[in-house]
């Protein structure tokens, strides 16, 4: 899941010289993730994975790394 | 363009260019853009010329000039140098008006080159001027081009191919087709609302004017903390624009019509990227909201996120590609026509309006020299006849207002621009 998330986010929302290096704990507000960015990950993630994340929860600590964007759609009710 | 001599506009370009020709057949300039930085000394301007030699050698477009080919348009090399123009401002003036002066004065003459530079000098430090023709490249574009004058590797700066091409490639016709219909779909429905307008004015000569309205930082964070509560982590720049709709209303629209109908630009390029450098790479959305839901503070924010949400849901964030794809064999006339007129032949666009984002030079300067303030600028076409054009620098929000004096009465808008700041602080003056 991961995997997939971060290869969205770095083919169209955010430039990384090396997206290996980018660990999954590392902030993707401070890399550059905006407003517009949040937006459409969140889109992509809900389409991809089948589930509906509540807007009251679009907050930093669910989406600031790859690990919280995980553990938000797991509670969220992603079984995969 | 950086192999060969021509290069045609991509869809997002000759978008852009359709409303320049708007603008240029009303008699002003045309489509141009500025950035204007405030740097706190002199800069390196041999350095820079430098640079902007550079520019020209590794990105030709830069000085390029505009030719049809067919029915499309394409950038032609002309080879020709970029010169810094150099100003200076009078010494018995004061300094920030005389500055204004001079800046407002070069942004209103007649132009055709697409890229200016200027730098006007002050007793300490001035202000560097960009100024850019809008199918050259976008805001985002602007930025990564003053990166590249004062960047300390200009060779890591590329160019590429058109980011809307590269995606229209991605799908396939039937994908583009029902797209293209989702897009036709939302610019009818956004084309049903008569939108209220800042001015009654058509026609007649007009000066693009200026206004400022800068925040100290810890307004800007107050105003970011209430985007949030508002508008949530997805949408700082709605709550602008909803506080610019709720200003506009409390002080009465000169052309009060149902509603209001702000379209936004939706940049495909990724944060951070240096590449590509030209070029227009956008789609475009539209907020709107009845003037009934514009009155309710709370409602309008809520109504304005969710219409926001639905639109990257259904994709339609996307879907203004295949459209702009095709209107690239229409007329300018014709495309103009689509693009600004409602069902009632009024004007679709309450305002144009642009965020630009977060902007910082902290870590080296501009050439090693500290940006103290800055401003944005824009041409739009009569009516609406205002921009609001916003940037936060180094985390401070600075609201810049283009506008086209007499269309636009200064009186009426020192007015919303007083309202604009009791929303976005909601200060419960309003």
């Amino acid at each position: 899941m991961k995997e997939t998330l971060k290869n969205f986010i770095f083919a169209e929302l955010i430039y990384h010289e090396d997206p290996t290096s980018f660990g999954d704990d590392d902030n993707l507000l401070d890399a550059g993730l905006d407003s517009m960015g949040i937006m459409r990950l969140i889109m992509f993630a809900e389409k991809e994975f089948g589930v509906t994340l509540p807007d009251t929860e679009i907050e930093p600590d669910n989406v600031g790394s790859l690990n919280s964007l995980e553990n938000w759609l797991r509670r969220s009710g992603y079984a995969g | 363009m950086t192999n060969s001599t021509e290069q045609l506009f991509n869809p997002g370009d000759y978008f852009t260019y359709v409303l320049d020709q708007e603008i240029r057949n009303a008699g002003m300039p045309g489509g141009y853009c500025g950035f204007a930085l405030q740097l706190a000394e002199t800069p390196d301007l041999s350095g820079l010329q430098n640079r902007l030699d550079l520019l020209v050698e590794r990105f030709p477009q830069a000085s390029a000039k505009i030719e049809p080919r067919g029915k499309r348009f394409a950038w032609v090399a002309t080879g020709k140098p970029i010169a810094l123009e150099l100003h200076e401002c009078r010494a018995d003036a004061d300094e920030a008006d005389e500055s204004q002066r001079i800046l407002l004065e070069i942004f209103n003459r007649p132009e055709s080159r697409p890229l200016t530079v200027h730098w006007i000098a002050g007793a300490d430090g001035g202000t560097l001027l960009l100024i850019w023709l809008h199918p050259l490249l976008d805001a985002r574009g602007c930025k990564i081009l003053l990166d590249f004058l004062s960047s300390e590797r200009p060779e890591s700066f590329k160019d590429s191919l058109s980011l809307i091409e590269a995606k229209l490639a991605q799908w396939s016709f039937w994908k583009k087709l029902q797209l293209f219909f989702k897009a036709k779909r939302h610019n009818t429905q956004a084309n049903s609302l008569d939108s209220c307008l800042p001015t009654q004015v058509e026609q007649g000569p007009q000066r693009l004017k200026l206004k400022l309205q800068s925040f100290d930082a810890d307004q800007s964070q107050r105003i970011a903390k209430l985007a949030q509560q508002y508008t949530g982590l997805t949408g700082r720049t709605l709550y602008y624009l909803g506080c610019f709709m709720r200003a506009m209303e409390l002080v009465g629209p000169p052309a009060a019509k149902e509603g209001y109908c702000i379209p936004y630009a939706f940049n495909l390029r990724r944060q951070n990227a240096p590449t590509p450098v030209f070029g227009n790479h956008i789609g475009c959305l539209f907020a709107r909201a009845t003037r009934q839901q514009v009155r309710d503070r709370n409602g309008l924010f809520a109504h304005l996120l969710s219409e926001h949400k639905q639109v990257v849901r259904d994709e339609l964030d996307l879907a203004y590609l295949p459209l702009m794809w095709l209107g690239q064999w229409l007329a300018p006339a014709k495309y103009a026509k689509i693009l600004r007129k409602q069902h009632s032949g009024g004007e679709l666009s309450s305002l144009w309006f642009s965020d630009i984002g977060e902007l910082s030079w902290t870590k080296t300067g501009f050439l090693g020299v500290p940006v103290t303030n800055m401003s944005l600028l824009c041409w739009m076409p009569l009516p609406p006849g205002l921009a609001l054009l916003a940037c936060q620098l180094d985390g401070k929000l600075v609201l810049s207002y283009s506008y086209l004096s007499p269309a636009i009465d200064e009186a009426w808008l020192d007015k919303v621009m007083s309202k604009m700041n009791a929303e976005l602080l909601e200060t419960g003056e309003n």
